[in-house]
């Protein structure tokens, strides 16, 4: 299972941008992405997928880092299951 | 060193009278008010209470990515704060030396109440094990003044000021202090207050100075200085001024439309709650004298009366132990009639509304004051505006629950 889709919608929306503006290698801080937005949009996320992350604080560069970095959750989460 | 003049060369207000400025005072001058029955935003209501609530949308002034750090409180702050900024003539891009020597000295009595509130919910009412994310850098008082200072780029002093009800109109006059004697060419001043939430308006219904709603009439409910006036009626607001040293605005070329020229601080030290008489009038004292100007110079005084038997009456004693004889012929008026008591934002609505009266030559009235208390007997405009030709120096009070007390004077510049 691949997050990024759904990193890609709440990202688009949380910045107010084209959903078609964001791809995997597109870089955060070039969509005015900063912290504190990545943040927010990590919380949404766990909400989203019901998973909650650790307090590592892996280095977040581009779009795909963030969906990697859930995606490690998600196939916990399925492995449990 | 001789201390700088300060003068006014913006003005920005939203409140239940409107969005700008200029809508305020029209809607002032016109005796109508913003107080309807409160709606709050989510399931929980307290009936049959009025309030001074902005309904509708706020201006879209900061981009979606940005709204989880803005709570209601610093959206009405930067609405009234780049209003004055633009009136100034000054934009956002401020140069090095620009941003240097402006500063923003902002005013609120409980910052971000609603997001502070809106944690709870999450923790104590849905059950959740978090809140937002940024719900401190949101909730946290000084975070309109913060926003604000960023938005601008000003790079001087950030000062907030939480002192209850005159919290705003510190945060003018120290601001006036801090140009007067040199530690900045430029500040944007004012307050906001975005506290129409569920716990906030019970805490403030169980102290038992909210004006019951009028239900026949709600925009009647706030009665200040009126026989059997039954308290203040809660609102919402943002207001700011841009204030200058005289050098600063002349070398821009700015247009000036007022000088700020007096400010005066005092507390009671008496009661946590009970207003008196002796410490409001040190504060005004202090600003006549800082001013110059003898009691009989000020042609109107916005008053702080929020509409609460104690209150109007100790205001009432304390202008007449200042101005004498001359509060005879003095025209105040409370304008809380209309817009409400916007708590920390109240002293920068009521002292743009006083510049702005000063400027049209035009007093707004106390709205509704059909019947006035025989133990107030000054004059106190009731019910319709007046045109005063003459009019050239103005005062304005706040005072707040904990004793302090704030005057500020203001004169024309033509």
């Amino acid at each position: 299972m691949t997050s990024f889709p759904t990193v890609a919608k709440l990202l688009a929306k949380s910045l107010d941008v084209p959903l078609d503006t964001i791809h995997p290698d597109t870089e955060l801080e070039a969509l005015g992405a900063d912290s504190l937005t990545v943040i927010e949009l990590i919380f949404d996320l766990e909400d989203e997928f019901d998973v909650k992350l650790g307090d590592e604080r892996p280095k977040l560069v581009v779009v795909q880092d963030i969906a990697d970095h859930i995606d490690i959750y998600l196939n916990k989460k399925a492995a449990v299951l | 060193m001789t201390p700088e003049r300060v003068v006014i060369t913006g003005l920005g207000a939203i409140s239940a009278l409107g969005a700008g400025a200029d809508a305020n005072f029209a809607a002032a001058l016109s005796g109508q008010s913003g107080i309807v029955p409160l709606q709050l935003p989510f399931e929980r209501q307290r009936p049959a209470m009025p309030a001074a609530q902005i309904r509708g949308p706020l201006p879209d002034l900061i981009k979606r990515a940005e709204a989880p750090l803005f709570d209601r409180y610093a959206l009405l702050g930067w609405a009234a704060a780049s209003e004055a900024l633009a009136q100034a003539g000054l934009s956002a891009d401020a140069d090095a030396v620009l941003r240097d020597s402006s500063g923003v000295f902002w005013g609120s009595g409980m910052g971000g109440a609603q997001t502070v509130e809106a944690g709870y919910v999450d923790l104590f009412v849905d059950g959740k094990d978090r809140v937002r994310p940024l719900s401190v850098v949101a909730g946290m008082n000084n975070a309109a003044a913060s926003q604000i200072a960023m938005k601008c780029g000003f790079g001087g002093a950030v000062n907030n000021y939480s002192n209850a009800c005159v919290s705003s109109a510190q945060a003018i006059g120290e601001a006036y202090r801090h140009i007067r004697h040199g530690y900045a060419e430029r500040v944007l001043a004012g307050g906001s207050e975005a506290l129409l939430t569920y716990g906030v308006v019970s805490a403030w219904d169980a102290l038992r100075v909210l004006a019951p709603l009028d239900a026949d009439h709600p925009q009647r409910s706030c009665r200040p200085f009126a026989r059997g006036r039954g308290g203040l009626v809660l609102g919402e607001a943002g207001a700011a001024v841009m204030l200058e040293s005289l050098t600063s605005a002349q070398a821009r070329g700015a247009t000036i439309l007022a000088e700020l020229v007096g400010y005066g601080a005092s507390n009671d030290a008496t009661h946590i709650t009970k207003p008196d008489a002796g410490g409001q009038a040190r504060a005004m004292r202090m600003a006549l004298a800082q001013a110059g100007l003898a009691p009989e110079a000020i042609g109107y005084l916005n008053a702080h009366a929020a509409g609460t038997p104690a209150g109007d009456l100790a205001e009432t004693e304390s202008i007449k132990l200042v101005f004498g004889d001359a509060a005879r012929q003095l025209m105040i008026s409370s304008t809380k009639s209309m817009h409400g008591h916007t708590l920390g934002a109240a002293g920068a609505l009521e002292f743009v509304l006083t510049v702005q009266a000063l400027r049209a030559r035009q007093v707004p009235p106390t709205a509704f004051l059909d019947d006035v208390d025989p133990e107030c007997d000054l004059d106190y405009v009731p019910l319709t505006a007046r045109d005063v030709p003459g009019l050239r120096v103005a005062m304005s009070n706040s005072f707040a629950f904990g004793g302090s007390n704030a005057a500020l004077v203001v004169r024309d510049w033509s």
